[in-house]
Formats: structure tokens, sequence, C-alpha cells
């Protein structure tokens, strides 16, 4: 087992090298860099130069990178070219953003989808079906964009009951903060709901068709209880695994959700600071991202060998 | 971003839908103000701008629409007015000058203290001086190149010399490099000053969340406090124009920078709304390479292929290339009619601006196919134009082209990311450039450094001993109307080099909710919220 952890952790650690290599070498690829988007149009020859000395931008790239490793190591992440704030305190406030939004797209996306999957599958041939079906159509097909704008348009313009921007924490005021995520919540879970709702409806129709179901209600039980307890508990497996899927698509869908909603969040933050090359940011978002992905795998992977003990024994065999 | 600018002139460019007042296509007349309807005290001003500000330190900031923060915050030695006239801020009157022209004396605002309660005095101001001129990385040390030291004369007087006489000096202090900062506030925070700025001024620095806002409010240590009305002020950063404009009808934001162009005519239909306009300073045109080969700020040299040709080498053909411009039908086509036209780098609302300096050559392919003649050049000619690839961008590359087709010419477009476009462009690796400029007040800042020799933006490689001298007379006198003869002079000089041809000016735009009043917005496109409010 110990053996196992340390090829693990040593992946791990080779993975977020090569991420960061790639991303510290792939930002500087880009046309112009992160001083020639600040310095606009005051572009003084020699002021450029004076700048891309002061930020180390004229060492060669293994130099910077090993520069910017060895600060990392530390716990600095340094500071924003544009806006000279340090990138911790920055990833700091906006990583709850999207965090938030996230688990409130998660749970709408959760309760419609298993509603209108559920209602698909009871009530089959009916325009129950067909409507919860062009509801899954609709959510899948319809671009966050336009679903975003429109939403804004109706219920925040033409019957202004939902402010049209920004957030606040539910741990400061849940009443506001669930008005201010209602609408983006809703934009973002829509394609998760359509897929949880697709899923939820062939596994539901697949367990009502099931010799357990019939069973149940051979037994004489409620039409509620075959479904919900029996027919629904077991769908909800096919239903999990899917939602654990999903949720790094949902995650990038938060990039353009967050700037329809001008939410602060990590999708907005990593969008702007690409569009004016803040190497520092940039890298500071890619760092913390692949960490934690990085981190997550492992974790599932150590857990799957405390599951399986095959898993363990495959991989110290195939060492 | 238009064709023609450096990066945030180029944003400025587009995202202002640009128009004279009696273009916008409605019966209310568009205004710089939002009138003297009476504001009541109190209240917090959601202000959305369109893009992030950097550091909110005077001597480091870059961005345009940093200085909207710093007019709140950040107040001047100098200022302007609507008439685009130097006015005193924190300077008490306009500055005197020696009769050598290389001493400036500047009397300093009694009884005025920083938001930090200490004092403003002369020694304070010399301190931000010296700090811009010196400081490494400052973006100032340029605007006050001219300055040889800064000294106090008395605990409210400032003696600026000067290396050589230079008139646009108060101008430049009536921007960031007049901005005085806190010498307390310096020796605490160092060069981390961007974290918690404090200068003299209407509201002072409460909070900044990067990519979300900045949040000021009410000083009440600012000397004329009794001027402003909202508590607060919170600059929220929304970068996409329909969101912004969406927000502002929502009522979630009062005030809005930059609607588009596409979005003015809805909200001057708008009646809880209102449009503020000004005249931009800058303009907007195309530079073409005449002798950049190593670089902007080396000497001239002739251009080698693929950028050679006759572009570069006969005036003639560069007139042939204006002749098939018809400047109108780019501002109708391009813009919605909501730019003006133009064809010299001053704006005709400054007080530096003639006939000469406003003069427009017309548009006649007909005499651009006679001019491509005599230079003797096989047509089509073909050249080769950098545009910025944005939708903006590459419409103005597309009317250039079709309209460049009837002088005989054949023009290629290069639409390119901005960044990669000014890196190419400053290299000297083009020929034509779709750029231009935000303006600054002193039509100095305007000229001086694109078509003076080796000039840091003069990106076009040009060379005229004439205008050279013409340009540095401009700077060493302080009569208005020798200055204004001598750039009329310099503009008549470039028209016939042609290292620019200049082709449409902006107009500032901002979009405010009729709740509120006391907002301003002056030629340099700053909102101005010191004696903002909601009405009664």
């Amino acid at each position: 087992m110990r053996r196992y952890l340390l090829r693990r952790l040593l992946e791990s650690v080779v993975t977020l090298i090569l991420v960061t290599m790639v991303v510290f070498a792939g930002v500087r690829a880009l046309p112009g860099d992160q001083v020639r988007a600040l310095a606009g149009e005051e572009a003084d020859p020699a002021a450029l130069e004076q700048l891309r000395h002061e930020y180390g931008l004229d060492q060669p790239i293994p130099v910077q990178y090993a520069r910017y490793v060895a600060k990392a190591f530390s716990g600095d992440l340094g500071t924003s070219a544009r806006t000279g704030l340090p990138v911790a305190d920055t990833i700091r406030h906006a990583l709850p953003v999207t965090l938030q939004l996230s688990a409130f797209a998660v749970v709408i996306a959760v309760l419609i989808g298993l509603t209108t999957g559920v209602l698909a599958a009871v009530r089959r041939r009916t325009a129950a079906e067909w409507a919860a079906n062009t509801v899954a159509l609709l959510g899948l097909s319809v671009p966050n964009f336009w679903f975003g704008l429109m939403a804004v348009l109706i219920f925040a313009i033409a019957f202004p009951v939902l402010p049209a921007s920004g957030f606040v924490s539910v741990f400061d005021n849940p009443v506001e903060s669930f008005r201010h995520l209602l609408m983006p919540a809703v934009v973002l879970g829509s394609g998760l709901a359509a897929v949880i709702m697709r899923q939820c409806r062939s596994a539901m129709l697949e367990a009502l068709g099931a010799d357990y179901v019939r069973t149940a209600r051979a037994k004489g039980l409620g039409g509620a209880q075959v479904v919900l307890g029996h027919a629904l508990r077991n769908s909800l497996i096919v239903v999990t695994t899917i939602v654990g899927l999903q949720l790094g698509v949902l995650i990038s869908g938060a990039v353009v959700t967050e700037q329809i909603f001008v939410l602060p969040g990590f999708g907005k933050l990593t969008i702007d600071a690409v569009f004016t090359r803040d190497y520092p940011l940039i890298q500071g978002v890619v760092l913390v991202t692949a960490t934690a992905y990085i981190g997550l795998n492992l974790l599932v992977d150590l857990l799957y060998s405390v599951i399986d003990p095959r898993v363990r024994v495959g991989g110290a065999v195939a060492q | 971003m238009s064709p023609l600018l450096r990066p945030a002139a180029v944003l400025v460019a587009f995202a202002l839908a640009a128009s004279a007042c009696s273009s916008i296509g409605s019966d209310e007349p568009a205004t710089s103000t939002t009138g003297d309807r009476p504001v009541k005290a109190g209240g917090t001003l959601r202000v959305a701008l369109a893009e992030e500000p950097d550091r909110l330190d005077p001597t480091l900031a870059r961005t345009l629409v940093g200085r909207t923060v710093f007019s709140a915050m950040c107040e001047k030695l100098y200022d302007i007015n609507e008439k685009l006239e130097i006015v005193p801020q924190l300077a008490d009157g306009l500055p005197t000058i020696s009769a050598d022209g290389k001493t400036v004396t500047i009397k300093i605002r009694s009884g005025v203290k920083f938001a930090d309660g200490t004092m403003l005095d002369a020694a304070a101001v010399k301190t931000s001086l010296d700090r811009h001129r010196t400081l490494t990385g400052s973006a100032r040390a340029s605007e006050l190149s001219s300055v040889a030291g800064v000294d106090v004369v008395d605990p409210s007087t400032v003696a600026i010399r000067l290396k050589e006489p230079f008139a646009p000096l108060a101008a430049v202090l009536a921007d960031r490099a007049g901005m005085i900062m806190s010498p307390a506030a310096l020796k605490a925070r160092g060069e981390d000053f961007a974290s918690g700025p404090v200068c003299v001024g209407p509201f002072k620095f409460s909070s900044r969340v990067a990519q979300d806002r900045i949040e000021l409010v009410k000083d009440p240590n600012y000397y004329d406090a009794d001027k402003v009305k909202a508590d607060k002020i919170v600059y929220e950063i929304i970068a996409d124009s329909t969101t912004r404009f969406n927000n502002l009808r929502s009522g979630d934001v009062d005030v809005i920078d930059r609607p588009a162009a596409t979005d003015v005519d809805a909200l001057q239909a708008d009646s809880n709304l209102r449009l503020l306009t000004s005249d931009s300073l800058g303009y907007q045109g195309i530079t073409l390479n005449l002798a950049n080969r190593d670089g902007v700020t080396k000497p001239p040299a002739p251009l080698t292929a693929p950028y050679a040709g006759p572009v570069a080498s006969d005036a003639r053909v560069r007139h042939a290339f204006e002749l098939s411009l018809d400047r109108e039908a780019i501002n109708r086509v391009v813009f919605r009619g909501k730019y003006q036209p133009a064809c010299g780098p001053i704006s005709p609302s400054s007080p530096y601006s003639s006939d000469a300096a406003q003069k427009c050559p017309p548009h006649d392919p007909a005499q651009a196919k006679k001019l491509l003649a005599e230079a003797g050049v096989t047509t089509p000619l073909k050249v080769s134009l950098v545009v910025a690839n944005t939708p903006d961008g590459r419409r103005l590359g597309e009317a250039i082209q079709a309209q460049a087709r009837e002088g005989g010419f054949d023009v290629q477009l290069q639409p390119t990311e901005f960044s990669a476009a000014l890196d190419a462009t400053d290299a000297g690796k083009y020929q034509m450039f779709a750029i231009g400029w935000s303006g600054r007040v002193d039509p100095d800042g305007n000229i001086a450094s694109f078509v003076t020799t080796q000039g840091s933006l003069n990106i076009a490689g040009y060379s005229n001993p004439d205008v050279d001298r013409m340009v540095a007379q401009a700077r060493a006198t302080n009569d208005q109307a020798q200055r204004r003869d001598l750039y009329g002079q310099i503009i008549a000089k470039v028209q016939e080099d042609l290292p620019l041809i200049y082709l449409y000016r902006t107009v500032n735009f901002t979009g405010v909710s009729a709740k509120v009043g006391g907002v301003k917005m002056y030629p340099d496109g700053i909102i101005r919220v010191t004696e903002a409010g909601f009405t009664e």
C-alpha cells in the first residue's frame, strides 16, 4: 500500500509540473505579452523594456519558470500584472463564487431533471412525456449565453423581480444570495437538468419493467411507493454517476454564465486574465485548478484501492 | 477595436459609439452633463466600467479606464473644464512662468487635507512629482521628461525647473502626472501604494476586489465636502457591452461607461435613461510605414521587401490612397453615422483648432488614378493593411478596401490580434496599419510623439526637420495664438508628406439612469461623479 501511495503521489507531482510548464510556455507563446497589454496606447518602447525587466520577462523562459516555482513552493503566487493585487487573494475571492453557483446549479438540475425524468417515464406516451422531452431538448440545445440574456431581459428588465447581476454570499445573506443566484443557477443547470432527465427516464423505464417492481406491485404496494421507493431509488445510481461526470462540464459552463450575470467567479477571472495577458494570474488559476483536479483524482484512486484491493495489487504487479 | 488605435484607445473607439450630437437620431439633444436637477444627499452610486482598471497608483497607472476612478479620489494640480481649458484644482491659480520659460511656479491651495488627515503642502507636491519622475516603471516619467527638478519655495509654493521651455506642462499636470499622493501613505506603503491609495478627493478608497469592484466612500476631509452628495461610489467591472446596458436598464447600476454604438439609439429612446456625449480628443486613421525598417525610435531607413514599395517612397501614391477614401461613407457604413469624419489630429472643440488644422482633402478617385499614373505605378497597386481582428476592425478594413479599389489599389487586409499587431508594427513589419489615439488635452500629446523624428510612437518612421522644428517651437511658447498657428502649419506639412491619414473621430458616450444627477463628462471621456447623486 505504501509503495502504491508513493507511486501515485509521484505521478501527481510530475503531472502538476508538466501542466504548469505547458501553461507557462503557452501563455508566453500568445502574441503580445503582459507588458504590451498593460501599456495600452502609452507604449513608449523604453518604458516597455524597463517594465519587462522589472517583471523578469527579459529572462529566458526556463529561468522565469524556475523563479516562479521557487516562489510558488513558499505559497507566493505573485501579484497580478494588471491590478497589482496578490494573486492568492484574488483567487480566494473568486473561488467561493463559482463553488456556490455550481452547487446551486446542481441542486436545481437534480430537482428539475429527476422530476421531469420520473414524470416522463411514468406518464409514457402522454402529453407530460412530450412536454418533459421538449424541455430536455431545449435545455440541451439552447446556448447558455442566449438563455442568460433572455432571462435577464424578462426577469430583470421587463418584469423586474430579480437582479440582473451581482453576487451575495449565502453565508452573508441567504435570501439575497438566493435572489442573485437563482437566474444564473437555472441557466447554468439547464444543460445538466436535461442530461439527468434523459438518463433518469431511461433508467426508470428499465426499472419499471423489472421483476422486482412487478413483485412490489403484486404485493399490493401503492403507485407512488413503487415508483419512488423502488424504481427511482435504483435509477439514482445511474443519475449520481452522471452528475459526477458532468461536474467538469458544469464548471466550464460557469465561465459564460459568470460573464452574463457579472459574477466575480473563477471562470470570469480566468477569461479576463487571458484577455489582459496577466501571466501571474493565469498561472495562479491554472496551478490551483490543476492541483484541485489532480488531488481529487488521487483521492478517488486511493479510495478505489481501499474499496477494491485488486487495484492496488494490480498496481504493485505492474511495477 | 478600431483600426487605428493603440490599445486603450482602441477600446475607447469601438466601445464608444461616436457621433455628433445631431447624428444620434433622437429629438432629445445629447449633452455632456445630467443637468442642474437638484441632487439629494446620501446613497450609493453604482458605475459600470468597461474594463478592469490597472494599479490604483497614479505613478504606475496606464489604463484610460483607471482615470475615471482616479477622478473621484485623486485630484490633480490642474483639471480641464468643458471647454478644454486648464483650470486649477489643487493648485491655487494657474502657473506663473519665468521669462526664459524654464521655471514654472505653482501656488498650492491652502487648508487642503489628504484622505488620511495629513495636510497638503509644497513638500507633498514635490514628493509626488519626484516619485512620478523617478520610480522604476513609472508611466509618468516620459510625460515629465522635460522637468529638471522640483523645489519647495515655501510651504505653499513649488517651483518646477525645466530643461527647456515646455508649454504643455500644465496640461500634463491636469492628468495623472499632476496627482498628489499623501507622503505619509507613500512612506507606509511604498511601492504597494495601489492597495490603499490615499490622495485628496471627494471620495476615498475603501476596498477593491479584482475583476469585480472598487469601492470609494465620501471623504469628510475633502475641502469641498459640501458639494459631494453620494455616500459611496461602487465601480463594477462589466466588460460585455450588452450586459452593461442591460444592468443599466434593470437598475442594477446607475451609470455605464461606453455603451455600444448599437445600444445608443435604444438608450436614448428609453425615458428612464439618459445619454451623455462629448467629443473625443483623439482620432482614428491609417499609419503608413515610410521608413520604419529597424523598429520604432530607431533612425529612419529605406524599407526592404516585402514592406518597401511606392507607398513608402512616393508621396503622390499616398495622396492617391487618401483621395480614394470617402470619410463620410466610412462613418455612415461602418459606424452607422455615429462618428465624425476627421482629417487632422486636433479635435474641433480644442482651443488650438483652426481652419488649417481641420482642412480636409476631397474624395476624388479619378484624381487618385491620375496621381498613380503620374507616379508611374502599375494598377491595381497591391498594398497590405493591418487591421484589428475584431468585427469593427474588419468592417473598417473592408470599407477601405472597397473604396481604395476605385482609386486603383488592391488592398490586402491583414486582420491581426491587437497586441500582435502592435508588436509587428512597432517592429516596422507592415505597410499600412489602421490605428488611432485616444487623445490628450494639449495638441502636443496628439502630435509630437507621432511625427517627430524617432518619436516614441512614430511607427511610420517619419522624419521631416521642418516638422521637428515647429513641434519644438510650439512646445517652447506659451502664446496660444502662436501655438495654434504652428499646429496648423505642422498639420499642413504632415498632410503633404502623409505618414498618417486621419479618418474619423469618436464621440464619448455614457449612459445614466434618469434618477441620477450631477454626472459630468468632458471630452477626455472621464465620468466625473464629484457632485453626482440621486435626484430629489
